[in-house]
């Protein structure tokens, strides 16, 4: 790996980041939100009022205002709640943590199921249990995630009482109680993402069998299980690293209607409450942090490939 | 004594949704402890289906009819599958056509050569270094030990082949298949990888069973040849006679589509009139930016010029920079420099006016991706006719002027051979009235009877036209049948500029007569 | 292989699609999702919004098919009649969303150069931001409400699409017989409409089919966090979300509708899959 592409690449993500900040600045400029309105309250007199929009600097041009924004969220203060006039770096970074939890434990199980079920749907292609694995998937990527919550509550919580329905325990307070309601969330959102990295790990792995480096490995005289292990499954399994950074979007988004779902507390419920209150530098706040999390899980992605993949090009 | 390799009888049908297809009419060849075999035959001829069937590797569709398939001793149709990983490798070796693809990409060479000593000679990892050690240095490849180290990308395409014929060596095999290994490769580096051949042949005493298109190649390199067409064998000879008195007609018709710089098929003499003056082209492909050098340039402020009704010959391995000049000169890259046409000054696309577009062609290499796959055969003759000025009732007779039927006209490209679809691009062109035609390695992807057929139109039309040719190739025999002066090019500069009866005289450039000596032209 | 030529070629499109059993249900259940949408409010046997106190989580048997909701409305009605405010304004909104990225793919991709880079660039960062924060984000600026749901989704579709097509116009502009167009000195409309949009247009059906799949499930998950159709619309979004509150009374007020959105996405997924393989005949020796 050249330092120069490297550097290149973090500078993408920094261009990146950028463009979203951009982005979700005049997404929510639009919004016919006042405010000095929410933060003064419905009595404000008309001086006050002004004097706070002069002070916010409120009447000043679009991008001037974006450019106090912008270098505010660089020090790392993203302004303050107008919901409860709390600063609201702190409250989303926290939010954030519990809202990993969940998204790692989801790549972790993706990871688990999705993989071995892709490479044996490939070796048994047009079998049964290949045509198995195939409706699964299919069935998989067609249910939103609000509808694989419900059915899952009705199930697993209100008619079998094995998990709680809603509601997040920390596991560092209670370890066992945390998990027990980790369960159903993470499970809700690793559906879509073990059905499509399945169907990616099929396709992947028959490509990978029909190239000449594996007839040449057979042609050697190789058993077929080294030709499988060796020389197979290692290059199959590379793209996943990509399928699953490129995934992490549609997690973030399921992130959002899951925990409003389960009620938890992560970054993409405080999301929701923002957008449903116009809660605007909390909106920013939460949208900026989404999309940045994405851009340096992608990074880190793209190094983790380009590290275990040497043939990369660095262009 | 028994044959090394024995096939008796073979006839193998493929089958398909419309019944099963013959793809080998009752093959019978017989291959001598040490003696190489050479089977020649132009595509779809049945002859790589013969080596999977050797090699047991054939299509799930493929159905064995009749006779055997025997090495020494052992029948390999009766193989388990057990049996077969101890006999792969083992004694039946395979180099195959494409050293960059038939190597794993993740995996070091190291690996790759090991593996196969560790599971059929039983040593040791460290033992098997050594000897893979020993192998790559004997295949010639400069320090071998950090060759082992190496993934197949940071190798050449060469150093590939290398590789793959040590892996196949290194286990001693009775008989090695070679697919086409040279196909891949540039001229020289397949004369070298020939030269390697030859030497460890001797060394080892190995049989082959060598598989190319090339019928001038194969005779320097094997014993007996055996020629191949539509899954028939037509013709076993040995390698001297098979030039000098091939006794069939499709074998006759074969070796007279063997270009041979001696015989030459233009006479006349160019115009003195310049038609095209280029001077001090200069193609660069992308530019550097921040953290990033920019590419060598593809041509260095080269010239050239073309005499009205010339062909000049440019010629040079891939990445020298001769269809970068191509681009340049039809405006399809970005280049600096000059070009002067019919009095016309040029010095970038926006000088190029459609009088010149008009009088300039190019037709592509690859026939399949030069016409477009969604347009009638009509519509894409129509396409210069309406730029130009010209009548759609013309259609049927460019047609003609190709030698193609009429009919064709309501056809899509892909209901056409590869052979067909040139014919069409030269018809594109031609419809233009050009002045000078630029062919850019228009010969290559064609079985030689087919190039041949092309080249002979080409001529006839030069004929009736006087148009001047800009003629691109790696085929040096080719071009010194044709051209009136040829371009050689290295690296983006031109080495050699000629006439093309001087490059037998002694004055050419090293890298031209290293040229010529691995340019394979046919032994009697 | 010949997409969008003529009568006969999509005749012979269809046949090739139902030949595999893949592409047959997703054919038929589209079938079945079209005569819904079309003939749905004819064929209901109730109104969708007719109250019935008597009727009120009546399970699944004769009088309701499928069971009846809290207000004892017929839930196979409301599915039928629902039908028409989810499937076409999720196919709208996707086509909508191909339609731009289509043009900034392929325009992209004519341009080439830096300029292609940093469309490209720029479009790649636009994505970093998930399909539903972008959809909600847009919805929560432009008011609730099915059209500004079909702008959001659109919107959240465009750069995505872009990606898709530019990667296969990259892939066609380097053809050999663009390269012919552009010596022979055609106009940019003759190169980008006539030698380089047909030969992407089949990545672009394909891929447009598959999403919207995605766009039936995104649009419902809108209405489901109440910013989508609003009731008291028979949306299959709204209607899961209406059911949650009872789902002990009456599950089938909530699986119905779920069925409904997953068979929906799965039909276009087969179709979009069925079309991939229809279209690219490389198996065949």
């Amino acid at each position: 790996m050249s330092l120069a592409w490297f550097v290149r690449r973090l500078m993408l993500m920094v261009y990146t980041v950028i463009v979203v900040s951009i982005l979700v600045f005049a997404i929510t400029q639009i919004l016919p939100a006042d405010a000095a309105q929410s933060l003064l309250g419905e009595n404000a007199t008309p001086e006050a009022l002004s004097a706070l929009r002069a002070k916010l600097g409120l009447g000043d041009p679009t991008w001037l205002q974006y450019a106090r924004w912008a270098g505010h969220v660089f020090t790392g203060d993203f302004g303050i709640s107008m919901r409860t006039s709390l600063p609201v770096g702190p409250e989303m970074l926290m939010a954030l943590s519990r809202s990993l939890l969940l998204a790692v434990s989801a790549i972790l199980v993706t990871l688990a199921v999705a993989v071995p079920l892709g490479v044996v749907a490939a070796l048994r292609q047009g079998r049964l249990t290949d045509t198995g694995v195939s409706l699964i998937a299919y069935l998989g990527v067609s249910l939103p995630e609000f509808v694989t919550a419900t059915l899952f509550a009705l199930l697993l919580a209100d008619t079998l009482h094995w998990l709680p329905a809603t509601g997040y325990v920390s596991p560092l307070e209670n370890f066992g109680d945390g998990i027990r309601h980790l369960v159903l969330p993470v499970l809700t959102v690793s559906v879509i993402l073990v059905a499509h990295v399945m169907r990616m790990m099929r396709s992947e792995t028959l490509d990978v069998l029909k190239s000449d480096y594996i007839r040449a490995a057979r042609l050697k005289g190789l058993p077929e299980r080294t030709v499988l292990f060796r020389h197979a499954l290692r290059n199959a399994l590379l793209p996943v690293v990509t399928i699953i950074a490129l995934d992490v979007g549609y997690l973030l988004g399921g992130i959002i209607v899951i925990e409003e779902i389960f009620a938890i507390p992560g970054i993409g419920r405080a999301l929701m409450v923002a957008i449903t209150t116009r809660d605007l530098p909390s909106i920013q706040a939460g949208a900026l942090i989404m999309a940045a999390t994405y851009a340096v899980t992608n990074t880190f992605a793209d190094m983790a490939y380009a590290f275990l993949d040497r043939r990369i090009r660095y262009d | 004594m028994t044959s090394a390799l024995s096939i008796q009888d073979y006839t193998l049908d493929y089958v398909t949704s419309a019944g099963p297809v013959r793809v080998l009419h009752d093959i019978s060849l017989q291959i001598g402890p040490g003696e190489v075999l050479g089977l020649v035959g132009e595509s779809g001829s049945g002859k790589s289906s013969l080596a999977w069937a050797l090699m047991r590797h054939l299509p799930g569709n493929a159905r064995e009819v009749a006779g055997s398939l025997r090495l020494g001793d052992i029948d390999l149709q009766r193989l388990s599958p057990r049996e077969l990983t101890r006999i792969r490798g083992r004694r039946l070796g395979m180099v195959f056509q494409d050293p960059s693809t038939s190597l794993n990409p993740t995996l070091t060479i190291g690996r790759q050569i090991t593996e196969a000593l560790i599971q059929h000679r039983g040593l040791k990892q460290r033992d098997a270094d050594a000897l893979a050690i020993d192998l790559l240095g004997h295949v010639d490849l400069n320090n071998p030990a950090a060759i082992m180290r190496r993934y197949p990308h940071e190798i050449s395409g060469g150093e590939k082949q290398r590789v793959v014929i040590a892996t196949a060596f290194g286990c001693q095999p009775d008989v090695i298949l070679f697919d086409e290994p040279t196909t891949a490769l540039d001229v020289i580096t397949g004369a070298r990888f020939l030269e390697l051949f030859a030497r460890l042949r001797r060394e080892t005493g190995v049989a082959a069973l060598y598989i190319s298109h090339d019928l001038a190649l194969v005779t320097r390199v094997a014993d007996w040849v055996a020629v191949l067409e539509r899954g028939r064998l037509v013709e076993q000879a040995p390698a001297a006679d098979i030039f000098r008195a091939p006794r069939h007609a499709n074998t006759r018709a074969l070796v007279d589509a063997v270009p041979r710089p001696e015989r030459r098929l233009v006479h006349d003499k160019p115009r003195d009139q310049v038609l095209l003056a280029a001077s001090e082209i200069e193609v660069q492909y992308g530019s550097g930016g921040l953290f990033r050098d920019a590419p060598p340039p593809a041509t260095k402020k080269i010239g050239l010029e073309i005499r009205g009704g010339e062909i000049l010959g440019l010629v040079g391995e891939s990445g020298s920079g001769k269809s970068s000049m191509a681009r340049a000169l039809t405006g399809l890259a970005r280049f600096s420099g000059k070009i002067s046409f019919d009095e016309h000054e040029i010095r970038g696309m926006r000088d190029m006016n459609a009088a010149y577009r008009r009088d300039v062609q190019i037709i592509f290499q690859h026939p399949d991706s030069s016409l477009n796959p969604r347009h009638r055969i009509d519509e894409i003759l129509s396409r210069p006719l309406k730029l130009y000025g010209g009548q759609l009732g013309d259609i049927p007779s460019l047609l003609d002027q190709v030698r193609l039927p009429q009919s064709y006209a309501n056809r899509w490209p892909h209901q056409l051979s590869g052979g067909e679809k040139q014919r069409i691009a030269i018809a594109r062109a031609f419809a233009a009235r050009p002045k000078l035609v630029i062919c850019d390695e228009i010969t290559a992807p064609l079985d030689v009877s087919v190039q041949a057929q092309i080249v002979e139109l080409l001529l006839a039309l030069r004929e009736e036209t006087g148009t001047a040719f800009l003629f691109i190739t790696h085929d040096l025999n080719l071009i010194r049948q044709i051209a009136h002066r040829i371009a050689v090019m290295r690296r983006g500069e031109i080495v050699d500029l000629l006439p093309a009866e001087d490059f037998d005289a002694d004055h050419v450039h090293p890298y031209t007569r290293e040229l010529m000596a691995a340019s394979p032209v046919p032994v009697g | 292989m010949r997409f969008s030529i003529g009568e006969s070629a999509m005749t012979e499109l269809l046949i090739r699609l139902m030949r595999r059993p893949q592409g047959f249900v997703g054919v038929a259940l589209l079938a079945l999702i079209v005569a819904a949408c079309l003939f749905g409010p004819a064929l209901a046997p109730y109104a969708p919004e007719k109250i019935d106190f008597l009727g009120r989580f009546r399970a699944p048997g004769w009088q309701n098919w499928l069971g009846a909701d809290q207000f004892g409305r017929d839930v196979l009605s409301r599915l039928m009649v629902g039908a028409r405010s989810t499937v076409p304004l999720a196919v709208i909104a996707t086509f909508a969303g191909s339609a731009a990225g289509a043009i900034i793919g392929v325009g992209s991709a004519y341009l080439g150069g830096r300029t292609d880079e940093a469309i490209m660039r720029t479009n790649d960062a636009v994505m970093a931001i998930p399909g539903l924060l972008m959809a909600l984000l847009l919805v929560s600026t432009l008011g609730n409400g099915s059209g500004n749901a079909v702008i959001a989704i659109a919107v959240a579709f465009a750069p995505g699409m872009a990606r898709v097509t530019r990667s296969a116009a990259l892939n066609v502009r380097n053809q050999d017989y663009v390269k012919a167009a552009i010596a022979r000195g055609e106009g940019a409309p003759w190169i980008i409409f006539r030698e380089m949009l047909p030969n992407v247009m089949a990545p672009i059906v394909i891929e447009s089919t598959i999403r919207v799949s995605f766009a039936v499930m995104l649009f419902a998950t809108l209405s489901f966090l109440g910013v989508g159709a609003q009731p008291p619309a028979s949306e299959w979004g709204l209607m899961v979300a209406d059911a949650r509150q009872y789902m002990h009374q009456a599950p089938w007020g909530l699986i119905a509708p779920s069925a409904a959105i997953a068979l929906t996405a799965i039909a276009f997924n087969l179709v979009g899959d069925g079309l991939r393989d229809a279209l690219n005949p490389k198996d065949e020796r």
